[in-house]
């Protein structure tokens, strides 16, 4: 083994989630590569939370649609992930001899790529998963991990204990220990849900990877397999509390809602510096926005390239799009490259990729409160165009 | 374009840019909300192919360096090609600085000649355009050309310019420089030139020998009739930089939307340095009217005609009109701006006041505080 390639902890951020739910906003683009806060998308999080923790090697699995996925990390430049030992590297699966096949589950993503983490000879594997939007110091998890001698560390988040069941808890003695993993408990005992977040001694993970792999019954899933055999054989697992913001953007309501939340500094999402800690993005080289004389904007998001001749309100609108005059958005997300004509009314909306919302067209409309924790976004799909003067009712989605 | 190197004159010997240049070359003077001027000539040269660049600076050349680092904003960070950098050399007794484009040609004759490019490409840094050089080369070529001269129509001002006149075919017939202001637009040079390599070092080495130093007065104009050369008329939209009020001018035409869709989607992509800014957010107070806007800023105020920098915060109650505000200006609570050019790094204190005139805008020297 070449001990320059060592590395204390190697990044693997699993990317292959289909999104289902997202439904034609990842049609043809996986999760982590759906657009994002003005000019980021999903996954410039968790890189730059890598880059910004001083992790300098990430390993993406990917293998749902993963052409414009695998475009836009190219070579890790925009995250300063382009190195000479190291980097980024995109990892989608593979054949082995005669043998070869997709990832079965999570836990399955990272087997099929032991022999990847084993070239950097790591102590440690951090795992995340592409879909959150959130920043964290993942250097304070590891510090954590290793003051408490643990085999694996689980980053957890306190979540309100109504929504509690719909989260993988886990139940910690007072020292921050776990003695029980519940996956959705309908009678939860404690809020401490599980982000997807995890840290391991990579010659324990290893191991409980090559078992798990054995076992035809498993699901080869971190949280109903690796966590549940861990616990059971009673290795030391311990939580790491977060205390910021932290989103799972799988829905379209909870996408558009961490949109929002980039406009209320109440939400504690704060993509702005700190220090000369950045959110990294592969940068589009458009010019600066333009303002028109006939616009309005106010509580609003606006990225380079975008022209406004309309009036914006509590919206964001990314690189490159353009509100005509006499147009309206309200509470909306516009995404790159996307076109509102001319008298166009969005509201409540997320308007896809160079989508085009023709001149007098009505999309969505203005919501006081969700239903049952659910907004009714109208949905406008990539390359989509809403001919003019049509109409798309609140909660619709069309592509 | 394999066949076509290009040397960059980062300073100009004959601007007037005052205050603004003081702490940088013309090349690195900030442009139109989130660009070096140099971003206009580099990224032309890559639209069209050309990546072996030179860049001859005189003097404050950190902030060009700091700005181009390595190139790879404009994809120039190449194993054979790309851009380097020559800082200000001593080569005459005097120890001065090089004395125009005929001794700074002279003294970089390594650069040219090692290379194997057929032709040079010379452009000063003062000129944001965007436009497809092949269409120059494929020109050039047709007519067998030894000097095209690219040229734009402009009035005359009291900065020098080398007025251009050709028959019907292009061949410049008439040349000659002028400093006095005229309101008739003519066709002037934008210090754009195709020449043969070896040509240019042949005219170099003989100008230089004999003591000539100005590419434009020494070498062009004297030879209209023994060289042919032809004028290339840029389409398009063209500014040329070399006074405050050129500056002030150029910046709040891209206002016009004609203007600025011609100067950054006219023929490619204009690249500058990436520097990972948030984008621009508006609070409940902003009021924004035709306005370029830059990304990174914070506006809570009102803003008009004016074109803000990466970065610039405007708070609450303050009002900017007609004026340049560059990165990182911090426009604090009611103060006013207007008719101003505030550079990098300038704060606007509470209730201050900064009024220039249309046709003397003020300029707020990078980093002070009113």
């Amino acid at each position: 083994m070449n001990k320059r390639n060592n590395k204390e902890c190697v990044a693997m951020l699993l990317a292959g989630g289909q999104g289902t739910r997202l439904g034609v906003l990842t049609r043809n683009v996986a999760k982590p590569a759906v657009p994002f806060g003005g000019k980021y998308r999903i996954i410039d999080f968790p890189l730059s939370n890598c880059i910004n923790s001083g992790i300098d090697t990430v390993g993406v699995l990917t293998q749902y649609q993963p052409f414009e996925l695998n475009q836009y990390i190219g070579n890790g430049q925009p995250w300063d992930l382009d190195r000479l030992s190291g980097g980024v590297y995109v990892l989608p699966p593979y054949m082995t001899g005669k043998a070869g096949e997709w990832y079965k589950g999570t836990a399955n993503a990272i087997y099929q790529n032991i022999m990847f983490i084993d070239r950097f000879n790591p102590q440690y594997v951090l795992v995340l998963s592409g879909d959150h939007i959130y920043r964290m110091d993942y250097a304070a998890m590891l510090a954590q991990h290793k003051r408490n001698h643990a085999d694996c560390t689980i980053a957890v988040y306190k979540v309100p204990i109504e929504e509690a069941s719909r989260f993988g808890i886990m139940n910690t003695n007072e020292d921050g220990s776990v003695y029980e993993f519940e996956e959705k408990p309908k009678h939860p005992k404690s809020t401490n849900a599980s982000m997807g977040i995890y840290i391991f001694n990579w010659s324990v993970l290893r191991r409980y990877l090559i078992e798990d792999e054995a076992n035809p019954d498993s699901e080869n899933d971190f949280g109903k397999n690796i966590i549940p055999n861990m616990l059971k054989d009673g290795c030391k697992l311990w939580a790491h509390r977060y205390e910021g913001y932290w989103k799972d953007v799988g829905t379209i309501s909870s996408l558009w809602e961490a949109n929002m939340d980039l406009l209320d500094e109440s939400s504690g999402i704060n993509i702005a510096a700190e220090g000369s800690n950045k959110i990294y993005a592969r940068n589009a080289a458009e010019p600066p926005q333009y303002v028109a004389d006939t616009a309005v904007i106010k509580h609003a998001i606006v990225s380079e390239g975008a022209t406004v001749f309309g009036e914006v309100r509590d919206s964001i609108i990314s690189h490159g799009a353009h509100v005509g005059a006499g147009a309206k958005v309200i509470g909306s997300v516009v995404l790159p490259g996307a076109k509102i004509a001319n008298g166009a009314e969005v509201y409540y909306s997320i308007i896809g990729e160079n989508a085009v919302v023709g001149a007098g067209a009505k999309v969505g409309a203005i919501q006081t409160a969700p239903v049952k924790g659910e907004w009714c976004i109208a949905v406008v799909g990539p390359n989509v165009e809403v001919k003019d003067g049509g109409r798309v009712e609140a909660g619709d989605m069309i592509g | 374009m394999n066949n076509v190197m290009s040397v960059i004159f980062a300073s100009d010997y004959e601007n007037k840019l005052n205050e603004l240049t003081v702490h940088r070359t013309t090349a690195s003077l900030p442009f139109s909300g989130r660009y070096r001027l140099i971003d206009f000539a580099l990224s032309n040269l890559v639209n069209a192919g050309i990546t072996q660049i030179g860049i001859v600076t005189r003097s404050n050349y950190s902030s060009l360096m700091d700005h181009i680092r390595m190139g790879r904003d404009w994809d120039l960070n190449r194993k054979n090609s790309g851009i380097s950098i020559f800082p200000p050399f001593v080569l005459n007794a005097s120890r001065e600085m090089y004395k125009g484009k005929v001794e700074a040609l002279f003294s970089i004759q390594g650069f040219i000649s090692h290379n194997d490019e057929e032709y040079v490409l010379l452009t000063n840094s003062n000129v944001a355009m965007n436009i497809d050089l092949e269409k120059v080369y494929d020109f050039h070529i047709e007519k067998g050309a030894d000097i095209t001269i690219l040229t734009h129509r402009a009035c005359p001002t009291t900065s020098r310019r080398m007025v251009v006149g050709s028959d019907e075919n292009g061949r410049i017939n008439d040349l000659y420089i002028t400093e006095t202001p005229d309101v008739n637009p003519v066709w002037v040079g934008v210090n754009v030139y195709l020449v043969k390599k070896d040509l240019l070092m042949d005219l170099v080495v003989k100008y230089y020998a004999r003591g000539f130093y100005d590419l434009e007065k020494d070498i062009l104009t004297k030879n209209v009739a023994e060289l042919k050369l032809y004028e290339y008329r840029v389409e398009g939209h063209v500014a040329v930089i070399d006074d405050v009020k050129s500056y002030y001018n150029e910046n709040l035409a891209l206002l016009d939307s004609d203007k600025r869709n011609k100067l950054f989607y006219g023929n490619g992509v204009i690249y500058t340095k990436v520097k990972d800014s948030v984008p621009t957010v508006y609070r409940e107070n902003a009021a924004v009217k035709n306005s370029l806007i830059a990304d990174g800023c914070d506006i809570d105020g009102t803003v008009e005609n004016s074109v803000l920098f990466r970065g610039v915060k405007v708070a609450k109650g303050a009002v900017i009109r007609n004026s340049i505000i560059m990165e990182n200006g911090n426009i604090q609570q009611n103060a006013q701006v207007s008719y101003a050019i505030t550079d990098k790094d300038v704060t606007i204190s509470d209730g201050r006041t900064i009024a220039g005139y249309e046709t003397y805008p003020v300029v707020i020297v990078k980093g002070k505080t009113v």
